[in-house]
């Protein structure tokens, strides 16, 4: 789920217009926040770094309190009103096992996979397929990445 | 007949069923992701961008039956991912049939021909193939030259082995109206069952951010291509959603009435947005603050929706609150009105195509001088 910040330019062209009455509408900004290390000072810092985790297409690693680590993808955030029932779930990089960590039991947080989302120079794809094309080569794509 | 009668009868009953029991929030249609990598990168898809390991995992065939009987909803429709990709598609569709659900199969029909085999033609199985255009604008889209080629023969080869076929074309900004409609002439042409038209969805980790279509556009576009419609075309989407499309109505969102399960639970709140999970289909309806999701909320990420997802059970669900919906509804089921419009016929006549400029691939790292892939399978 996108933070304001993230979706500041949707939110600013529907102050000045209807959403009726839009042509096209603003898509999101990307932040790159792969190899961010966040600081956790504050709860309130804790809150953001732990929201952005759970928009960001990647993995990180948490470490906790007791120094134990966990590396894999944050899939799900459950915020209550307090750090101690508030919490992440994650599953980790070698195991199907959902993991659930007390936002309380947190002492840092690094983005460290890539960002899968972060794609970019779109038109430099478009650029190189009408390349391509104009040279006569045959069956342009983009060939899957492998998974292993 | 877009929807087989058996078909239409079940579904009548079940939310008649609902509404006499008083439920307020019913589902309609389970969207059910049973894995999430696929076999091409679109640019208009948020759905698939995710680490190797995630898009290792699967569903397992219990997991998915489980669901099924969790949720109730007497449709169930399995995006992705591709489907074809995982190694129990065959399982998982053979068991929800004999549970007796009418199973649409999402499918980019890369593979379809050469899996036709292992599925066996059903009244409650349909494969739904995306094609999202003719044959220039859906490779453009699927990043893929000869995409169209083979889903069309995965098309053709389904509807000769007897299967039921539906079509599911999604538009970003610059579709032209014009070649929508030849496409559906293509595809009733190719002997599909019906076909479903739907705007994309700004989902935010798409790759392309740049053509999501507004409302406006949107209403004009499908008002270009739905009204002055042929006899000969037959689609599979409410006649009151395409109204909705067409700017003659509007609904509010349903998040519920398509619910999500995938690997990471029950999705909140709908098969857009992920704003959390929950573990079990009872929590998904009660712990997801439903008022913060749809046009009127507010919810910027909800602003601009019209994705059938959200409104076609707002349709349905019309359709059943009084009688005078009931008549509207089914007279326009049977006598499937064209839609006679001059003004649209206008639009369809000056509408300027746009030469496809639009990026439309994930290109990772910063170099613009490598293209590299996105998805895997």
């Amino acid at each position: 789920m996108a933070t304001e910040q993230q979706e500041h330019l949707k939110i600013e062209q529907l102050r000045q217009h209807n959403a009726d009455e839009l042509e096209t509408i603003a898509g999101r900004e990307k932040e790159n926040l792969e190899g961010w290390i966040p600081a956790l000072a504050t709860d309130a810092e804790i809150r953001e770094a732990l929201e952005k985790a759970f928009d960001y297409r990647g993995d990180v690693t948490i470490t906790r309190k007791d120094g134990s680590k966990v590396e894999g993808y944050l899939f799900d955030r459950r915020s209550g009103t307090s750090l101690e029932d508030s919490s992440v779930r994650v599953i980790p990089i070698n195991d199907r096992n959902k993991i659930n960590i007390s936002y309380a039991d947190i002492a840092a947080l690094a983005f460290t996979g890539r960002d899968n989302a972060a794609g970019k120079t779109f038109e430099a794809w478009v650029k190189k397929y009408w390349e391509k094309k104009a040279a006569g080569e045959k069956n342009i794509q983009i060939e899957p990445e492998k998974l292993d | 007949m877009a929807v087989p009668v058996s078909q239409a009868w079940t579904v009548a009953s079940y939310v008649l069923t609902q509404k006499l029991k008083g439920r307020k929030r019913y589902p309609l249609v389970l969207m059910l992701e049973p894995l999430f990598r696929c076999n091409l990168a679109c640019a208009g898809c948020g759905k698939i961008q995710y680490p190797a390991h995630i898009l290792k995992a699967e569903l397992t065939p219990e997991e998915c039956f489980r669901a099924v009987e969790e949720c109730g909803a007497p449709m169930v429709s399995i995006p992705g991912g591709e489907p074809l990709l995982h190694p129990k598609m065959p399982e998982i569709v053979a068991g929800l049939v004999a549970r007796k659900k009418y199973v649409y199969m999402c499918t980019n029909a890369l593979l379809l021909k050469e899996k036709l085999h292992l599925f066996k033609p059903s009244k409650y199985l349909s494969f739904s193939v995306h094609v999202d255009g003719e044959r220039e604008h859906h490779d453009f889209s699927v990043c893929r030259e000869g995409g169209y080629d083979l889903a069309m023969e995965g098309i053709r080869a389904a509807v000769a082995a007897g299967f039921r076929v539906t079509t599911n074309t999604t538009l970003f900004d610059g579709a032209d109206p014009n070649s929508v409609r030849r496409h559906f002439d293509q595809l009733m042409a190719a002997g599909v069952e019906s076909m479903m038209v739907s705007p994309g969805y700004t989902y935010d980790k798409a790759p392309d951010q740049n053509h999501f279509l507004g409302k406006a556009k949107s209403r004009r576009l499908f008002r270009a291509i739905l009204s002055n419609r042929k006899k000969s075309w037959e689609f599979n989407t409410h006649p009151l959603f395409s109204e909705f499309l067409m700017g003659k109505r509007n609904f509010e969102c349903t998040p519920w009435g398509m619910p999500t399960f995938s690997i990471f639970g029950w999705q909140k709140p709908c098969y857009l947005l992920q704003d959390g999970y929950a573990d079990t289909f009872q929590e998904l309806m009660e712990t997801t603050n439903w008022e913060n999701y749809g046009a009127k909320s507010g919810n910027p990420q909800c602003a601009n929706c019209m994705v059938h997802s959200g409104h076609e059970a707002s349709a349905v669900d019309y359709a059943f609150s009084s009688l005078g919906g009931f008549i509207e509804t089914a007279k326009k089921f049977m006598l499937k009105p064209l839609y006679p419009d001059a003004d649209a016929q206008k639009l369809l006549n000056e509408w300027k195509p746009t030469a496809h400029t639009n990026p439309l691939v994930q290109i990772q790292g910063s170099s613009s001088d490598e293209l590299q892939p996105v998805s895997g399978d």
